[in-house]
């Protein structure tokens, strides 16, 4: 149309360049995001089966890899059960479902995300704050049933409301933080101690 | 009383307070009565925006403030939610305010533009009243259907969720079809390719999934999408019209500059996505991918600041509407800080790794969302008031400019003031919380209760009023701004450049 | 993979990231002012900011443990901030040109 005005700074060369900038980094996000899908598939490496709450968690520190990494062990069974892969499923199907119900993540992070008005998540699983292993999964249900009376506050004030979580939905609530604990985060949290490293 | 009695003072009162502002709606057409509409609501809604927001802050401060009756997560979520909505409405309002005129015809779907408008309205009245007055419910698909479905931003149950997509489908239609029934033009094309984007990425967060994984990794194409992509352009879109209709700059300038920032900001901001899958269990490659991008993103912000003097260089250009104008300066500003400088400081997973969940995307996620949404919102209402109002002028020395001065300076103290109170919280929590401590539940607390923590909610706490203060100041202004001004806005066509194309709207943000 | 920052590098970190950002806006802002202002003073200020810039780089390059193929971000944000303005600079100049405008294109 003129000469003044250079391709590269021409309507119709932007134009050209914006569909293709959108289009190819789209399909590179959808490619990416079949392989995050397929990578992160429940069975797999980074997320567990819905079974491994029968195992026993930890999640250590791995010098190689500059990172700490689930580490899942022997068998651990939760309360007293073992739980086969459907069982296990429809258990953390409950508990997730509960945690969304109950709007956790308005307070709570769930693998960091949320809001900041209580403690993540991620790993609660594993926290020291349940005092021992033997004891942890009594006062996990405890609390979810009646955080009022069970206040764990640290000394902060801030108590968790009665949310009217039935004994059911705590049990799958305490069976989906196991679950969670056992995702491989990249190493998110860094430098936890877990409930095992300080028994030990 | 009975609801008879009840009703006519209401109305009464209503019909007071619309004689009052003195308004004439005549002064505006079809297209731009449902644009007011949807602005009238927006404000409604940023006033609830900050009120719940006071609420969740004075329990950071009173944890025992309404406990048991309005808690925190009902405050925060309200908090949040009101934001989202209420930037769309500014946004279809913003869409609905400059469709006729850029296809030069009358709205086609004019009724259902208006059907919708009332549906969506009354179904945000609906899911608000849900969230206060019943919270939330058993651990069933009843209560994601009907209640709540428990996930940051977009907790709006799924009957409201198949509702907005609905309007949204509503409005494209309308989009479309006026633009084909007028006249296409660069921008049209791109505002419509942007809605389909809009629409189709609402779908990818309204499915149940057990794998959290999985459930986040869409959850974030729905909120970093949005507001890192299909947001940006939309406001990119408005601020092109405007620089056209009000500036004059050439319809050329304008479209080629507004294709350079499509480049920009979907080159970065869609795979800028992965800085949001550092920690999820999603693969170790988007470490890098997000880190890359994220150090990328900031380059608009480059163009914004060189092509911004290249224009105060080639012109001078008389402006109308001083604080349309002041709001834009501050959206530069605030859209700099808030996205460039806030989100590159803790993006690289390096540092995120600390930084990732704590106050620091809350100093961020202020500072970004009020500097890149809330003032381009709030500029664009000044356009329109002035509009409505018969243009007039309105100036900095005009009678009563104290107001949107005041309001403009209490808001953006509020606001710098809030994000820097977190800033200082965030820092302290990933340095006690999660290096020191390593993030153990007394790991937390250790950092919630410690007294830079506490002083730092205190401040946020102030500057949150004094943002609260500012709101109310502005919404005072935007309904007696320009009352009883007679002098008419002058009508000033600056020959050449493209103004502000990039001042105004080329920035891209971080998170 | 990556090494996460070193405590005591925290403030460090943070510090060097939002210089990058605001010297490499300063620099872009100077050197764009120098192209309409032909001032010695102004382009020597928009390289004082580069400097600046590269300095801020080499921090948190150190701080955040860059290694291997991370190394190459520092390069690109070096080279990157460097070219972006005067890029930008010449589209600004070349999509401005005036051209042969009828009235219909105006508007």
């Amino acid at each position: 149309m003129n000469e003044e005005n250079p391709l590269w700074a021409s309507e119709s060369f932007w134009k050209k360049v914006a569909i293709w900038v959108t289009a190819g980094s789209f399909l590179i996000l959808v490619v990416l995001t079949f392989d995050s899908l397929s990578q992160t598939e429940v069975g797999g490496k980074r997320v567990q089966a819905y079974s491994v709450i029968n195992k026993k968690i930890d999640y250590v520190y791995k010098e190689d890899l500059h990172k700490f990494m689930p580490v899942i062990g022997e068998t651990e069974l939760l309360f007293g059960k073992e739980f086969t892969e459907e069982e296990a499923e429809k258990l953390v199907t409950l508990g997730k479902k509960t945690t969304q119900a109950k709007n956790c993540m308005n307070c709570h992070t769930l693998l960091g995300n949320g809001a900041y008005f209580a403690p993540d998540l991620t790993k609660a699983w594993l926290d020291k704050g349940w005092l021992s292993k033997e004891l942890r999964e009594d006062l996990m249900i405890k609390f979810l049933l009646d955080p009022e009376n069970n206040a764990r506050t640290f000394g902060s004030n801030r108590k968790m409301p009665n949310l009217h979580i039935t004994p059911e939905e705590a049990k799958g609530v305490v069976a989906f933080l196991k679950w969670m604990s056992s995702i491989d985060t990249n190493g998110f949290p860094y430098n936890f101690k877990t409930i095992y490293a300080t028994e030990e | 009383m009975n609801a008879k009695e009840l009703c006519g003072v209401a109305n009464a009162k209503l019909d007071a307070f619309v004689t009052w502002t003195a308004l004439d709606r005549s002064n505006l057409s079809d297209g731009r009565k449902l644009a007011v509409n949807y602005f009238i609501v927006a404000v409604i809604l940023f006033f609830a925006q900050l009120l719940f927001g006071m609420i969740a802050a004075t329990q950071f401060i009173f944890p025992n403030f309404l406990y048991g009756f309005l808690d925190f997560s009902v405050n925060r979520m309200v908090h949040i939610n009101a934001m989202v909505v209420w930037m769309l409405y500014g946004f279809i309002g913003c869409t609905y305010w400059l469709l006729e005129d850029e296809s030069q015809t009358e709205i086609v779907g004019l009724k259902f533009g208006k059907l919708a408008f009332w549906v969506l309205t009354i179904a945000v009245a609906i899911v608000v009243l849900v969230y206060l007055f019943i919270q939330i419910g058993a651990g069933n698909d009843t209560t994601l259907w009907l209640i709540n479905e428990g996930r940051e931003y977009i907790e709006a149950p799924r009957w409201a969720d198949i509702g907005i997509v609905a309007v949204v489908l509503t409005f494209f239609y309308n989009v479309v079809a006026t633009f084909s029934k007028g006249k296409w033009s660069g921008i049209a094309g791109v505002l419509t390719l942007d809605l389909v984007a809009l629409a189709g990425l609402y779908l990818a967060g309204m499915f149940y999934m057990t794998n959290i994984t999985h459930e986040q990794f869409w959850w974030w194409w729905v909120i970093h999408l949005w507001v890192e992509a299909t947001w940006e352009v939309l406001v990119g879109v408005i601020m092109a019209w405007s620089l056209m209709k009000l500036l004059g700059v050439r319809r050329k300038i304008v479209t080629t500059w507004l294709y350079i920032e499509v480049a920009l900001m979907f080159g970065s901001g869609i795979l800028g996505l992965g800085h949001h899958y550092f920690w999820i269990g999603t693969p170790e490659y988007w470490l890098t991918i997000g880190g890359f991008f994220s150090a990328l993103e900031p380059i608009p912000l480059v163009a914004m600041v060189v092509h911004a003097v290249y224009d105060s260089g080639s012109h001078a250009f008389k402006n109308g509407n001083h604080p349309a104008l002041a709001w834009v300066i501050a959206h530069a500003f605030g859209n700099f800080f808030g996205a460039g400088v806030w989100g590159f400081m803790h993006t690289l997973p390096q540092i995120n790794l600390y930084t990732h969940g704590t106050q620091w995307s809350a100093s961020h996620g202020h500072l970004a969302f009020f500097g890149a949404y809330a003032t381009i919102n709030i500029a664009f209402f000044y356009l329109a008031i002035q509009h409505w109002r018969g243009d007039v002028w309105m100036s900095g020395n005009a009678q009563n400019a104290w107001r949107w001065k005041w309001a403009l300076g209490l808001l953006n103290v509020g606001v710098v003031g809030m994000t820097i109170a977190l800033l200082i919280a965030g820092y302290e929590q990933s340095f006690i919380e999660r290096a020191v401590e390593g993030s153990t539940w007394s790991g937390y607390f250790t950092a919630q209760n410690h007294p830079s923590f506490q002083s730092a909610m205190v401040w946020r706490w102030f500057f949150g009023l004094m943002t609260f203060a500012g709101l109310i100041l502005l919404i005072w202004d935007l309904l007696t701004i320009g009352k009883g001004e007679t002098r008419k806005m002058a009508i000033v066509v600056a020959e050449r450049g493209a103004g502000c194309v990039s001042f105004l709207s080329e920035c891209d943000h971080t998170h | 993979m990556i090494q996460p920052v070193a405590m005591q590098d925290f403030f460090i970190t943070f510090f060097s990231s939002a210089l990058i950002i605001l010297a490499g806006a300063s620099y872009a802002l100077l050197f764009a002012w120098s192209k309409v202002n032909e001032n010695f003073r102004i382009k020597i200020a928009s390289y004082v900011s580069y400097i600046v810039l590269i300095i801020a780089v080499v921090l948190l390059t150190r701080a955040a443990n860059f290694t291997g193929y991370w190394l190459s971000l520092s390069v690109v944000m070096v080279v990157g901030y460097f070219f972006a303005p005067i890029g930008i600079w010449h589209l600004c100049v070349k999509t401005h040109v005036e051209t042969s405008t009828t009235l219909e294109e105006k508007l």
